[in-house]
């Protein structure tokens, strides 16, 4: 010690971290926070981040070297601690940019359990994901509330970005890794769609279950999916002429029949691969029939049990019907509307009038031929390139006629419903009492147009299918064609089987090979 | 009064530590005037859960040192499988010299007269590293380090802060 005092002012002290040592020269009766000073700048970091450590001990910024023992030609220790400060706040900036990433989307909860996770220290974002995906899954509240936010809805809405989301997840690839059932269903758009407006809407779980049940049992007991579809052109007007046999031949059983005389809509409508926007519409469109006036004059469209509850649960819930309308199917249809706005004008045109001024009943009785003239001129007829769809329409306009000489009270029945149907769209912007006065206040127009509305009905229909669905007038090897081709390179080396899985992907590649593999070794060799 | 061999090679080693500090830890004496009482500070181990950590220990050799072990305990609280809940450290080169009379330990696992401070902490900070879980002094941690990681993970990240406020 002695010779520590006799030492010239200066002392070098060597400062060494796990990286690096420097030597530097200090005073010898200076204080740790004047050694803190001096190294902060050579070692690229704050005073307060450096942590000196000699002899087994953290020097305090107080304490002076001589109290440590330090003398020239020691070595002390130097730790540099993560910047204290910067870091919550870095903490804080980056959480919300990456829980915008999480599978959840968890975009309203992100400032709160940010903060959360602060209080808790130095949580790495994946733990904050976690923390963040058990509180939503052991809270279905807080689930509901989430799936409620716009701007969540808004990335569900969008189902590639839904995906992306959902498989970037790890847990969940694992899970698609070793189920490919459910990789299947997660490249379906609409399953993932309904999936989430289910989770939003656990009320209307059952019901829509049992539908989508129902139409996945027949879309797959249909061997081919699109032949089913393609058929469709050609077989929608069978089961609805049956129906109107024997509704010629049975008049007064009405009511009864008329349960029969919906299904063929069901029926055809079930089969295609796309759930049809207008089933769903019809469906919202009837929730006014079945609320007000129209048990006698149509129970038609909504006579399976199924759709009657559903339809009673959303007429007593507005927010259901809310959220029916803004389900996938609606959401198809505004596509389709979009893709079509001729169309879509005449909706407009057309529904604002019948649902907001019942007094402008003559208008729309006037306005109907012109509607119809405007289907049938050459431009729509364009748009529906498909020669096969327009030979099926026809042949149902036909059908149709005779079904009104044969049967004009079931026209009428079966008329309403479609009336209906067609009016839903507009019902979007509007609670369901606007259906619900159309009945009412259309009823004289209705019989006389019954039958145009049907034909544009059953127009729309096929015009939104081909719009809708990519075309899907093309048969599919040529739709697929490329796809096809693909799936050859890959090894498939069955076509028909590469098709049908093409034809139940809707093209996706990805998920056909999937499929593919998974329905595997009989259909490959 | 001659001084002990042990008192001489420890103050070797204090010496030798204080000018040539090995990587990794900081070795002094709790009291300045008793070379048989160490203090250590172990700076957790990059790269590990430990990281960050600053991890103090006391080393109490015995007056037969070389020939037998210091026992070293943990001041800082530690969660870790092979460290006591009350801080002693079970490592084989502390054990007693000699052949385990339970079988698990060879005698050159055991406590052998070349080591020294620095070996000593050397090991112990490769076993924070990597943990043995053979022999755990900490059931509840080995048990969580085998079977729920994440929550061994979670008392470790504690641990870590906790010994950081009270550096600071």
């Amino acid at each position: 010690m002695a010779e520590g005092q006799e030492e010239p002012k200066k002392i070098t002290i060597t400062v060494k971290t796990p990286k690096e040592k420097q030597q530097v020269e200090i005073e010898e009766d200076a204080d740790i926070k004047k050694l803190k000073d001096v190294l902060s700048p050579k070692f690229n970091a704050e005073p307060e981040q450096l942590c000196l450590i000699f002899a087994g001990k953290i020097m305090n910024d107080a304490d002076t070297l001589k109290q440590h023992n330090i003398k020239d030609g020691l070595t002390v220790h130097l730790v540099i601690k993560t910047p204290p400060r910067p870091e919550p706040e870095g903490a804080a900036r980056r959480p919300p940019a990456d829980i915008g990433a999480t599978p959840f989307g968890l975009n309203s909860l992100g400032g709160l359990a940010g903060l959360e996770s602060l209080g808790l220290g130095q949580s790495t974002f994946m733990d904050l994901q976690a923390r963040m995906q058990q509180e939503l899954l052991s809270n279905p509240e807080m689930l509901r509330q989430v799936l409620d936010n716009p701007l969540v809805q808004q990335m569900m809405n969008d189902p590639e970005n839904m995906r992306t989301l959902i498989t970037s997840n790890p847990q969940m690839q694992d899970l698609m890794a070793r189920n490919p059932e459910i990789s299947h269903m997660l490249n379906n758009p609409e399953l993932l769609r309904q999936t989430m407006e289910l989770a939003r809407n656990p009320a209307m779980l059952q019901e829509l279950m049992r539908s989508h049940d129902r139409a996945l049992s027949n879309l797959e007991s249909i061997p081919g999916g699109y032949n089913a579809l393609q058929r469709m052109y050609r077989d929608i007007q069978e089961p609805m002429l049956n129906v109107a046999s024997s509704m010629a031949g049975n008049p007064f059983s009405g009511l009864v029949d008329n349960s029969d005389g919906t299904n063929p809509q069901q029926g055809a409508e079930n089969r295609q691969p796309l759930p049809n926007p207008w089933q769903r519409g019809g469906g919202g469109g009837g929730t006014g029939t079945t609320g007000s006036s129209a048990a006698g004059t149509g129970p038609g469209l909504i006579n399976t049990p199924g759709m009657q509850s559903l339809l009673q649960q959303m007429s007593e819930n507005p927010r259901l019907m809310q959220s029916m309308l803004s389900a996938p199917y609606t959401n198809d249809m505004l596509q389709a509307l979009s893709a079509n706005p001729e169309m879509a004008a005449q909706l407009i045109n057309q529904n604002p009038m019948f649902a907001n001024n019942p007094q402008l009943q003559d208008q729309i009785r006037t306005m109907m031929p012109q509607m119809l003239a405007q289907l049938q001129n050459p431009e729509m007829q364009q748009m529906m390139s498909n020669p096969q769809a327009l030979n099926a329409l026809l042949q149902i306009q036909q059908g149709m006629e005779q079904l009104r000489t044969a049967a004009p009270s079931l026209v009428n029945n079966l008329g309403l419903g479609v009336g209906t149907a067609t009016a839903t769209p507009p019902a979007q912007s509007a609670p369901p009492t606007q259906p619900a006065q159309t009945p009412q206040n259309n009823t004289q127009a209705r019989q006389q147009q019954n039958s145009e509305l049907f034909t544009q009905f059953m127009q729309r229909m096929v015009a939104a299918m081909a719009n809708n669905q990519n075309n899907s007038s093309q048969p599919p090897e040529q739709r697929y064609s490329q796809q096809l081709e693909q799936l050859a390179a890959m090894g498939f080396l069955n076509r028909e089987a590469n098709l049908q899985a093409l034809i139940a992907t809707f093209g996706d590649v990805n998920a056909a090979v999937e499929r593919l593999l998974a329905l595997g070794q009989l259909s490959m060799s | 009064m001659s001084e002990p061999q042990s008192s001489l090679l420890l103050k070797k080693q204090l010496a030798e530590l204080n000018k040539n500090p090995v990587e990794g830890f900081s070795a002094g004496l709790i009291d300045d005037n008793d070379i048989y009482r160490w203090e250590v500070l172990i700076i957790g181990p990059p790269d590990t859960l430990y990281e960050g950590g600053f991890f103090k220990a006391h080393l109490h050799f015995p007056k037969e040192y070389p020939l037998r072990p210091p026992r070293m305990k943990f001041v800082t609280e530690i969660w870790h499988p092979n460290i006591e809940k009350n801080g002693d450290v079970c490592i084989s080169i502390l054990h007693e010299p000699g052949d385990d009379k339970w079988g698990y330990e060879k005698a050159c696992e055991r406590w052998l007269p070349v080591h020294t401070v620095e070996t000593i902490l050397i090991s112990v900070i490769s076993m924070l590293a990597d943990p043995n879980d053979e022999s755990p002094a900490n059931v509840d941690a080995a048990k969580e380090w085998r079977e729920s990681y994440s929550e061994f993970k979670r008392k470790v990240a504690q641990c870590v802060r906790k010994s950081q406020e009270d550096c600071s």
